[in-house]
């Protein structure tokens, strides 16, 4: 059984101009351990459909299932408890909580979703920080950091919660070539070490890391293609 | 043992609270200032309540008191017979004066077999030691001040026209029996019977104070028993005046107390609401300002109940932040609240301290008082959808409804800038503007109560057309009297009165309550009451009377109309009821045609005089004159000088009104005092709401910069601002001011008058608080102004 399942999935929203479908009758399987770039033009639906495959949205048809979860079934409340444990998000922005340090933004899905006891998470999220190469930088606010910093706290927030799926939406969209390549790199290390990863990117460098690219395009899927990895 | 850590997600709490301290100082000052002014009033109410009730239980009141014509021990052995009685004692009431540097002050003297003996009405001794001898005085410690000596001294004492005797102060004693001194303008004191007879007021005792053996009866079975005594004092050859029995184990003042601190502890609970409402736009910019980080927590796994505890958090930590600085505040005044209160029943408070279940109160009610007021928004926020709030930018940047205000002509950008940006947000607009609002109403309501008070108190006194009363013993023919008083130099006018206890009979011939009657010709020159229902006496030979609205609710035998029976010495008579006068005195008024054909006695024991000067040094002349003049003549009145003469006390008019009104308008400036809390609470919430707005507007400031506003007109924008607030709240305070004028008028007038306080708007207080809100505006938006104006351009339009 694939790890994530879309089945005719559309997705409509009601904006002040009428309904527009950002999504249409999609639907993909991915397997344990794939490293999945998801691209496309602005406004192709990359983001809609990480926001399905991350439970902060639901579809307007068809099913989404991730990691034996039927997420299109769940309530709000449900939601949010299943997304902390089954997925890690990275943002494009970074979203790092400004009056956290780089230490405490990575414990935070730890105290919400009450994993691991209370006095390991802070070793666990320095162990992380180590990880991802910013451990120096445990005890500094996000706002003192570089942009690259940044994502590599997000990452290791992601993974806080060991989470089968990590979504990365447009991760190197605000970083510069240099620093892109590094979060990719670090990536493909995850993945290596049998990280599920979908990822929605503008960046032609990603495809070289991906073992599968999804091609969108006004909603629809207009190629998949599997990849040798380097 | 090791301190448990703080997760990350409270320390993100305590940060938000610390990083917007400014503003989080200036909710948990307001929200103080709220629990100070309801935990205030709840400490008052508490201490004086226990006070009052241990105090006054603990005083063994009298259950009943008989006045006879002379106690005689085998009459009291009698009555100390008498199974249902527990106690008996014997005692007497003396009308007396002493001599002071500003002329005579009137004295009340109580005499008793023992002063010492606590078994009825006891005395604490405060200064001194029992027993009293006969050459002494102890002085009640409520009219300490008043009394012309002090421990140690000499006091001159005179009854009626006799000379005055030195009596030394060897003490002082409370008696939580009686109202305060300082109140009635008298001196309470009590002296041995041996010391009435030095005064030359013979040394008999006429009063039986008794308790009943069953301290559980109630007012009708002690009535009973008074009955009972009554015929074993007639059959043992007693003859009896006078019987009152008040209601058993509660003090005369307690009702009146208890409304009090009512009403007051209704504005301290409304200010409490109000300054929560400034926890709610506090949490509301909170949750405004953070959505998109709500969005992150709940994308990596929070779950609402996980938020909305955070943000509620907030709220709560604010409210014991606030409770811990209000509480200690709170008591000191409620302490001393209370100690003003509670000297008002003549009971002591300073040794008092605020029950701990007070502070229970305060500090749960601080806590949890501004969560309630955030819950509403902090269920919305932390149900916010995460997809929505990753797209939005947050803070709406859609004006709500403010078109009309575009269409407004002739004014200035600025100004109209300032007007639309205060009703943006309309529901944080709202709030501060009914704190402020209700602060001016309630400042407003107790100026309108005050100058309502003053107008009652003109309408009781304006119908006494004269400037002192004269007590009279013996009674004494009311021509020569009135002739006597008119030769005095400065008396424009005098009237002979008469007057004369009587006692209610009930149906089954008890005796009920008594009742003082002033007997007055029926066309009296000095007194003008128009009575609120009914009319004033209009039959000199008839049994008419008109009473107070006071005497008609303490006693409803006395409604308009009725016919009443009432026992006057050994005379029994129907009186009826012909009208009711709203005020505050206690007299029932009758004709002296009408008294003198009952009591048989045609002679004057009482007095008016009219003062032909306003001055009161002149007055005071006059008012020495006349005791010479009734003193200097006592065989004019067919008495014999070895009789001692007449017995002569008297008291100013403006005494009695200022020492009653003079108590309304300290109870009224208490409510003042919580209009200016309430003021200080939308002022806080003003700058509050101010800097929130600043905050939130730190792009659109940034756009003005960059367009080229300068440092005034930013200064200007947000002083305009909350000054449209002000005015805003100004023209509601107004309307709102009649509802609260009203309920303050209804509770202040039933609890002192009897019937509503009838409220007129002081158009002059509009103005001062038109004054007040402007500067209270000006200050609240200074520092949120200069905030404004330190906002470059450039770090405004970067910030996200």
């Amino acid at each position: 059984m694939p790890l994530i399942s879309l089945d005719h999935v559309a997705r409509t929203f009601d904006t002040p101009a009428g309904p527009f479908t950002a999504l249409r009758d999609v639907s993909l399987d991915i397997e344990r351990g794939e490293f999945v770039t998801v691209i496309g033009q602005s406004g192709s639906g990359k983001s809609t459909l990480l926001g399905l495959l991350a439970g902060i949205d639901h579809p307007t048809s068809g099913t989404v299932h991730v990691a034996g979860t039927a997420v299109h079934t769940l309530s709000e409340r449900a939601m949010s408890a299943w997304r902390g444990t089954a997925v890690g998000i990275v943002f494009q922005f970074f979203q790092l909580l400004p009056t956290l340090t780089a230490l405490e933004n990575v414990m935070l899905p730890m105290d919400f979703c009450g994993t691991f006891a209370a006095r390991e998470r802070r070793q666990r999220a320095r162990q992380l920080l180590e990880r991802v190469g910013v451990a120096d930088q445990a005890h500094k606010l996000p706002h003192t950091l570089s942009g690259g910093q940044q994502q590599r706290v997000a990452i290791a927030r992601a993974l806080a919660n060991e989470p089968p799926v990590l979504l990365a939406d447009e991760p190197t969209g605000n970083l510069d070539s240099r620093t892109s390549a590094e979060v990719l790199a670090l990536f493909d290390g995850l993945v290596r070490e049998g990280q599920t990863l979908v990822m929605a990117t503008h960046a032609p460098a990603a495809r070289a890391y991906a073992s599968r690219v999804v091609s969108l395009a006004d909603g629809v899927v207009i190629g998949d293609e599997v990849h040798a990895r380097a | 043992m090791p301190v448990p850590e703080l997760s990350p997600r409270w320390r993100k709490v305590a940060r938000d609270l610390w990083i917007h301290r400014a503003r989080t100082v200036i909710v948990v000052l307001a929200i103080a200032i709220g629990i100070v002014g309801a935990g205030s009033v709840l400490a008052t109410w508490a201490i004086v309540r226990d006070v009052v009730d241990r105090g006054y239980v603990a005083s063994t009141p009298a259950s009943g008191t008989i006045t006879v014509d002379a106690v005689t021990p085998a009459l009291l052995a009698v009555l100390r017979a008498d199974p249902a009685l527990g106690s008996v004692a014997a005692g007497r009431t003396v009308a007396a004066r002493a001599r002071g540097a500003g002329g005579w002050i009137g004295v009340r003297l109580f005499a008793r077999e023992d002063l010492a003996d606590g078994r009825i009405g006891r005395l604490r001794l405060e200064a001194g030691e029992w027993p009293v001898a006969d050459d002494a005085i102890v002085i009640e410690r409520s009219s300490l001040d008043l009394a012309p000596a002090g421990v140690g001294e000499s006091l001159f004492v005179a009854v009626g026209e006799g000379a005055p005797v030195p009596l030394r102060v060897s003490g002082v004693a409370r008696d939580v029996g009686l109202a305060p001194g300082w109140m009635e303008h008298v001196v309470y004191a009590f002296v041995t019977p041996a010391a009435l007879a030095r005064l030359g007021a013979g040394g008999h005792l006429d009063e039986i104070r008794f308790v009943t053996r069953d301290p559980a009866l109630a007012r009708d079975s002690i009535r009973r028993v008074a009955s009972g005594l009554v015929a074993a004092i007639a059959s043992s050859g007693g003859r009896v005046r006078d019987v009152d029995v008040p209601v058993p184990g509660k003090h005369i003042h307690a009702d009146q107390m208890n409304s009090l601190l009512y009403t007051q502890a209704g504005f301290g609970i409304l200010a409490l609401i109000l300054s929560a409402l400034l926890a709610l736009n506090l949490v509301e910019a909170m949750l405004a300002g953070q959505v998109r980080e709500i969005a992150v927590m709940k994308a990596v796994g929070a779950r609402p109940a996980q938020v909305a505890a955070m943000y509620l958090g907030v709220a709560g930590i604010m409210g014991v932040m606030a409770s811990a600085i209000a509480i200690p505040a709170s008591a000191a005044i409620g302490k001393a609240y209370a100690g003003f209160t509670a000297g008002m029943l003549n009971f002591d408070a300073s040794t008092a301290s605020v029950p701990v279940w007070v502070i229970v109160v305060q500090l749960a009610v601080g806590a949890v008082l501004p969560m309630l007021a955030a819950a509403v928004p902090v269920w919305r926020g932390s149900r916010l959808s995460v997809s929505a709030a990753l797209r939005d930018f947050g803070v709406s940047a859609r004006p709500e409804g403010t078109g009309w205000l575009t269409r407004l002509g002739g004014v200035s950008r600025p100004v109209l800038l300032s007007v639309r940006n205060a009703f943006r947000r309309r529901g944080r607009m709202a709030r501060t503007l009914l704190t402020l609002a209700m602060g001016g109403a309630v400042f407003l309501g107790a100026l309108n109560l005050k100058a309502g008070i003053r107008s009652a108190m003109d309408r009781t006194f304006d119908a006494m057309a004269y400037d002192l009363t004269l007590g009279i013993a013996p009674g004494v023919p009311v021509d020569s009297l009135e002739a006597a008083l008119a030769r005095v130099p400065g008396v424009r006018g005098a009237e002979a009165w008469s007057a004369a206890s009587g006692v209610l009979v009930g149906a089954e011939g008890t005796w009920g309550s008594s009742l003082g009657l002033t007997g007055v010709p029926v066309g009296t020159r000095l007194v003008a009451i128009q009575p609120t229902s009914g009319r004033w006496l209009a039959d000199g030979a008839s049994r008419e009377m008109v009473v107070s609205a006071r005497q008609a609710e303490d006693e409803p035998a006395l409604a308009l109309g009725n016919t009443v029976t009432l026992r006057i010495g050994e005379v029994t008579s129907e009186w009826t009821i012909v009208g009711i006068a709203a005020g505050v005195l206690g007299s029932a008024w009758v004709s002296r045609e009408a008294l003198a054909a009952v009591t048989g006695d045609p002679g004057a024991t009482r007095a008016a005089v009219d003062f032909a000067e306003d001055d009161v040094a002149a007055q005071a002349t006059t008012r020495e004159r006349v005791h010479a003049a009734l003193s200097a003549t006592p065989t004019q009145w067919g008495l014999t000088p070895l009789v001692g003469g007449l017995r002569v006390t008297s008291s100013r008019v403006a005494d009695t009104r200022a020492s009653i009104e003079d108590h309304l308008l300290m109870v009224a400036e208490f409510l003042s005092v919580m209009g200016w809390l309430m003021l200080v609470v939308g002022g806080l919430a003003l700058a509050s709401t101010m800097s929130l707005a600043v905050l939130e507007r730190t792009r659109e400031i940034g756009v003005l910069r960059a367009i080229g506003a300068r440092h005034g007109a930013i200064h200007l924008v947000v002083q305009g601002e909350g000054l449209a607030v002000a005015v805003a709240s100004w023209a509601l305070a107004i309307p709102l001011s009649a509802p609260m004028g009203i309920v303050l008028g209804n509770a202040f007038g039933r609890i002192f008058f009897k019937t509503p306080v009838a409220i007129a708007p002081q158009w002059s207080g509009v103005a001062v608080w038109l004054g007040v809100v402007v500067v209270v505006s000006l200050l609240a938006c200074a520092w949120p102004a200069v905030r404004a104006t330190r906002v470059s351009a450039r770090t405004a339009l970067a910030y996200e």
